[in-house]
C-alpha cells in the first residue's frame, strides 16, 4: 500500500493519505498485535556530493531511515511512503502499485496532488479536428486501394463531434503509426476472432457476424484503419435504427469488420471505445437517417455508375486533407500525393465490391458463408 | 534551495491526519515566448550542396570576428583574405577551420571496393597526433602551423588567426581568437524564486527498470505529490519542465529488423511503440500539473539531422490534449520569464568530444559559446540540414542559460563575459544512468542537481 494508492482509492489529498498511513502505523505498533509491518519512508534533503550541494530524494526502508537522515545535511521532508506486510527486497513492487493505480486514473491524476495548475486545461476541440483529419490520411495512405466506397462514408461521418474522434483517432493513430504493414494481416487474423469479440462487445445477430467474417475476409484490404471511425457510428446506427434493410446491412457489415478490427486491437481501450460509441449513439440519432440515406444513395450509384462515385467520395477526401494546414509531418506530404491515385484505384475496387455485395445477398439467403472472388 | 525553505515543516506529515491539507497553486507562467523559429524547417529540400552552409557561416561571422581581431591586436591590424596574402607580412585572416584527421570515418573509404576495408568501428575519440589544421576562406585554403592547439579545435569553427605566411606555403600562427561571447541580452528575470527543471535521457523502453521508479519519483516531486508541505510548496515554484532529449533509450533503436527476414519480423512491434506509450503516460501526469517542453534527442523518433524537428503530436495522444505540453525542436531557444534559455540534446557536444582533445562536457559547452556557434562540426561529422540562406546555429545573442543534455554527469558554471554577460552553463546528466535532474533558479541563475533513488536488494546507501 503506497500513499498514492491510498489517495486514489479513498479519494483523499495525498498529504492526508500520508498522514493516515503514519497514524495507522503508530496505532498498530502501539497495539503490539504481533503482525509485523514494514514501512518505507521518503526522505528528501540536501546532501554534499562531489563538491556541490545536491538535493536528494530517496525511498528508504525503515531500518535505513536514520542512516539516511544523518547523511543529509538539511532534511526537507520525511513521510511515510508505503506500508506492507512483507519485507521488500527492492522498490519495484512499489513502482508497480503506483503505476497501476495511476494508469487507471490517468485522466485526473493531479486531482489529489498538492499543486494545482491553472494552465493545465485540455485543449479545446477546434484544435483537434486537424489532428483526426491529418491522422486519417496516413492510415488511408497505407491502403491505397482502400475502399473508395468506404472512404466515401468517411467524410460525412467526420462531421460529428471531433472530441470523440480525437480520442479514437489518437489511440488509433498511435497504433497506426506503429503497425503499417501489419494492418492487413492482423486485420485478417482479427476478423476471424471477430465473431467472438463481437458477441462480447455488442449484440449483433449471428447472421451479421457471419457476413462480417465473410466480408472481412474478402474485403480486408479495403477495410483500412481509418474508416473504422465512421464504421463505429454506423454500427451504432444499426442497433439504434434497427431497420433491417438489406441495403443498410452490408454497410453496417462493412463497418463491423472495421469496428472489430479496432476493438480487437484496442482491447485495453475497449471501455473507452464503448463509452465513445455510447456518446455517439446519443448524438448520432438524428444524423442516422441522413447517413443511411447517404449510404443508400451511394449503393444505388454503385450499381449505376462507378465514375460518379469516383467524384463523390474522393472530393471530400482531398478536401479534408488539404483543409487543415498540414503540420510539418513528413508522412503527411508523401500521403497527399497518393491520394489522387487512391481515387482511381478505388474505382476499381468499388466495382469489385459491387459484385461482392450481390453475392453476399445470395449467401445470406442461403444462410451459409460462401467465398466470392 | 528547496531544502532551506522546506526544513521547518519537514516532519509535518509524521502525524495523524489533519483537517484539510493545503493545496498550493502552481506559479503561473508569466512570460513565455518560444524563440526557436530559426530551427524549425518548413519545406525541406535536400538537393542542395552543403558547401553553402560554410559560405553563409563565414559571411555571417566575419564582421564580428573582424571587430574582435581589431580590438585584440590593434586597430591597425591588416585584415587580408587568403588570396591577398603576401609572404612574411603580419596580418590577420578570418576563415573556416578544417581538421584533416586520419581516423575520421569516411564514407568513401567504406565503400571503396579496391581497398577491401572493413568499416571502421566507432571509437570514442578520433584524434591523432598527426592531424593537421587548415584554414579555408571563400577561395583558398592554407595550412596552419604554430601557436595553435591542433588537438583541441574542430572542423567548422570560424576563427581569426594572426601571423604571417611562410615560404613553404604554410601560415605561421602567432595568435588566434574566436568570436567570443555574443552581445549581451538585457536581463529581465523574475524577482522571486522561480525554478525550471531540466532533465534529459529519460531512457524509456530500456530493459532495466531501475530508472523507472526514479522517473516516477521525479514526476511526483514536480506534480507535488511527494514530500512534506514545505517541499510541496517549493515544488509549486517550478514553472516549467524541459526534457532535453533521449526520451527513449538506445534499446528502442532495433535496427536489426532491417536485416532479418521478413517472416521473422512480421508480427513484432518496434520497441519504440511501447516506449512512446509509456512516455505519453508520464507526460500526461506532468502536463496536468506543469508546462512541459519536450525536445527530441538522438534516439527519439524524429529526423536525424540537426535541427531536429519536434516530435509529432500524434505519438502522444493523451498528453497532447493538454495545452501545457509543448513539443519543440532541438536546439531549443525560448524566453522564460525574461530569461533566455538555449540548449540542445547533447549531440553537438558529444560530436565535438569525439573529434577534439577536450574531455569535459562543460568545457566543450563553454568553448562553443566562445566560438559563437552551437555546433561547428555540423555538416562535417554531424548530420545537418543544408542551409543556404543563413546558418541558424550562429549565436547572435547571449543566452542566460545555456544547457546541453545527456552529459555523463552534472556540471554547472556561471560564466561572466567582458561586456557584463552572465551565462549559466549547465550540462544536464543522463537521467537513466544517474537519476539526476537539474533545477535552475531563475532569480539568481543558480543550479542545483536533484537525485532520486529507490532501494535495491543490495543497496547500502
Amino acid at each position: 500500500v503506497t500513499y498514492k494508492w491510498l489517495s486514489y482509492t479513498l479519494g483523499v489529498h495525498v498529504n492526508q493519505a500520508k498522514q493516515m498511513l503514519y497514524d495507522y502505523v503508530e496505532r498498530k505498533r502501539k497495539e503490539n498485535s504481533g503482525a509485523q509491518l514494514h514501512v518505507t519512508y521518503l526522505v528528501a534533503g540536501n546532501l554534499l556530493q562531489n563538491g556541490h550541494v545536491c538535493h536528494k530524494v530517496a525511498v528508504v526502508r525503515e531500518d535505513k531511515l536514520e542512516a539516511m537522515k544523518s547523511k543529509l545535511s538539511t532534511i526537507a521532508s520525511v513521510h511515510v511512503y508505503s506500508i506492507q506486510k512483507a519485507l521488500l527486497k527492492d522498490s519495484s513492487p512499489l513502482y508497480n502499485t503506483d503505476y497501476d493505480i495511476v494508469k487507471t486514473n490517468l485522466q485526473h491524476c493531479s486531482k489529489f496532488s498538492a499543486i494545482c495548475c491553472a494552465a493545465a486545461v485540455p485543449r479545446t476541440p477546434p484544435d483537434a479536428p486537424q489532428a483526426p483529419a491529418s491522422a486519417q490520411s496516413p492510415p488511408r495512405q497505407r491502403d491505397p486501394g482502400a475502399a473508395g466506397a468506404v472512404n466515401g462514408h468517411g467524410p460525412p461521418a467526420a462531421k460529428p463531434p471531433p472530441q470523440q474522434h480525437r480520442g479514437i483517432m489518437g489511440m488509433f493513430a498511435a497504433k497506426a503509426a506503429a503497425k503499417p504493414q501489419d494492418t492487413q494481416k492482423e486485420a485478417k487474423a482479427e476478423a476471424k476472432e471477430a465473431p467472438g469479440v463481437s458477441a462480447a462487445s455488442s449484440k449483433p445477430p449471428t447472421k451479421n457476424s457471419i457476413m462480417n467474417n465473410f466480408f472481412g475476409k474478402a474485403a480486408m484490404n479495403k477495410v483500412s484503419s481509418v474508416p473504422e471511425q465512421p464504421k463505429e457510428e454506423k454500427e451504432v446506427v444499426k442497433p439504434s435504427v434497427a431497420v433491417a434493410e438489406p441495403e443498410s446491412s452490408p454497410n453496417t457489415v462493412a463497418e463491423k469488420p472495421g469496428k472489430k478490427i479496432e476493438s480487437a486491437r484496442n482491447q485495453q481501450k475497449d471501455k473507452k471505445s464503448k463509452t465513445k460509441r455510447a456518446h455517439r449513439s446519443d448524438d448520432e440519432e438524428e444524423r442516422d437517417p441522413e447517413n443511411v440515406k447517404k449510404k443508400r444513395k451511394r449503393i444505388k450509384q454503385l450499381q449505376s455508375d462507378s465514375s460518379d462515385e469516383e467524384d463523390v467520395p474522393p472530393s471530400p477526401t482531398p478536401e479534408e486533407e488539404r483543409a487543415p494546414s498540414p503540420p510539418p509531418a513528413p508522412a503527411l506530404k508523401t500521403e497527399l500525393e497518393p491520394a489522387s491515385t487512391e481515387g482511381s484505384a478505388g474505382g476499381k475496387k468499388r466495382k469489385r465490391k459491387r459484385v461482392l455485395k450481390s453475392k453476399m445477398f445470395i449467401d445470406e439467403e442461403e444462410g451459409c458463408m460462401g467465398k466470392t472472388g | 534551495m528547496f531544502s532551506e525553505q522546506a526544513a521547518p515543516t519537514a516532519q509535518g506529515l509524521l502525524a495523524p491526519p489533519s483537517a484539510k491539507p493545503p493545496t498550493f497553486p502552481r506559479v503561473p507562467v508569466s512570460g513565455y515566448s518560444d524563440c526557436s523559429q530559426p530551427f524549425q524547417l518548413g519545406e525541406r529540400s535536400f538537393s542542395r550542396q552543403y558547401a553553402h552552409i560554410y559560405a553563409v557561416r563565414l559571411a555571417g561571422m566575419r564582421p564580428g570576428l573582424e571587430r574582435r581581431a581589431r580590438s585584440r591586436w590593434g586597430n591597425d591590424t591588416v585584415l587580408r583574405k587568403l588570396s591577398e596574402l603576401q609572404a612574411g607580412e603580419k596580418c590577420c585572416v578570418v576563415g573556416t577551420l578544417f581538421k584533416s584527421m586520419q581516423l575520421q570515418p569516411s564514407i568513401l573509404q567504406e565503400i571503396s571496393e579496391e581497398h577491401n576495408l572493413v568499416p571502421q568501428p566507432p571509437l570514442p575519440k578520433y584524434i591523432q597526433p598527426s592531424d593537421e589544421l587548415i584554414l579555408e576562406d571563400e577561395l583558398q585554403r592554407i595550412k596552419l602551423e604554430g601557436a595553435i592547439d591542433v588537438q583541441k579545435l574542430v572542423t567548422g569553427t570560424i576563427l581569426a588567426v594572426y601571423g604571417s605566411e611562410q615560404d613553404d606555403g604554410g601560415f605561421l600562427v602567432e595568435d588566434h581568437c574566436f568570436a567570443d561571447l555574443p552581445p549581451l541580452l538585457p536581463w529581465t528575470g523574475p524577482s522571486s524564486d522561480r525554478f525550471v527543471l531540466l532533465a534529459s535521457g529519460l531512457g524509456l523502453g530500456s530493459v532495466s527498470g531501475e530508472a523507472l521508479l526514479s522517473t516516477q519519483l521525479l514526476v511526483d516531486v514536480v506534480t507535488g505529490q511527494l514530500g512534506a508541505e514545505g517541499e510541496q510548496s517549493c515544488a509549486a515554484h517550478i514553472t516549467r519542465v524541459i526534457l532535453a532529449g533521449n526520451l527513449l533509450s538506445q534499446n528502442t533503436q532495433s535496427r536489426d529488423t532491417i536485416n532479418k527476414a521478413k517472416y521473422l519480423t512480421k508480427k513484432t512491434q518496434a520497441a519504440s511503440v511501447e516506449a512512446v506509450k509509456m512516455l505519453d503516460e508520464i507526460l500526461l501526469q506532468l502536463c496536468t500539473s506543469v508546462p512541459v517542453d519536450v525536445m527530441p534527442g538522438e534516439f527519439d523518433p524524429t529526423n536525424y539531422t540537426l535541427p531536429q524537428q519536434p516530435l509529432h503530436r500524434c505519438m502522444l495522444p493523451l498528453a497532447s490534449a493538454y495545452a501545457t505540453l509543448r513539443l519543440v525542436t532541438n536546439p531549443y531557444q525560448a524566453n522564460l520569464d525574461g530569461v533566455r534559455f538555449l540548449g540542445t540534446s547533447g549531440q553537438n557536444i558529444s560530436d565535438i568530444f569525439k573529434y577534439s582533445s577536450m574531455d569535459d562536457y562543460l568545457e566543450i559547452l563553454e568553448w562553443t559559446l566562445l566560438a559563437g556557434h552551437i555546433s561547428p562540426t555540423a555538416p562535417d561529422t554531424l548530420g545537418c540540414y543544408p542551409f543556404y540562406k543563413s546558418d541558424p546555429f550562429i549565436l547572435t545573442e547571449c543566452p542566460h542559460v545555456y544547457f546541453c543534455g545527456n552529459a555523463p554527469h552534472f556540471q554547472s558554471k556561471l560564466l561572466q563575459g567582458k561586456e557584463g554577460q552572465r551565462v549559466l552553463l549547465v550540462t544536464v546528466p543522463d537521467f537513466s544512468a544517474t537519476q539526476t535532474a537539474c533545477l535552475v533558479n531563475l532569480r539568481d541563475l543558480t543550479c542545483q542537481p536533484i537525485t532520486f533513488s529507490g532501494f535495491g536488494a543490495d543497496s547500502e546507501d
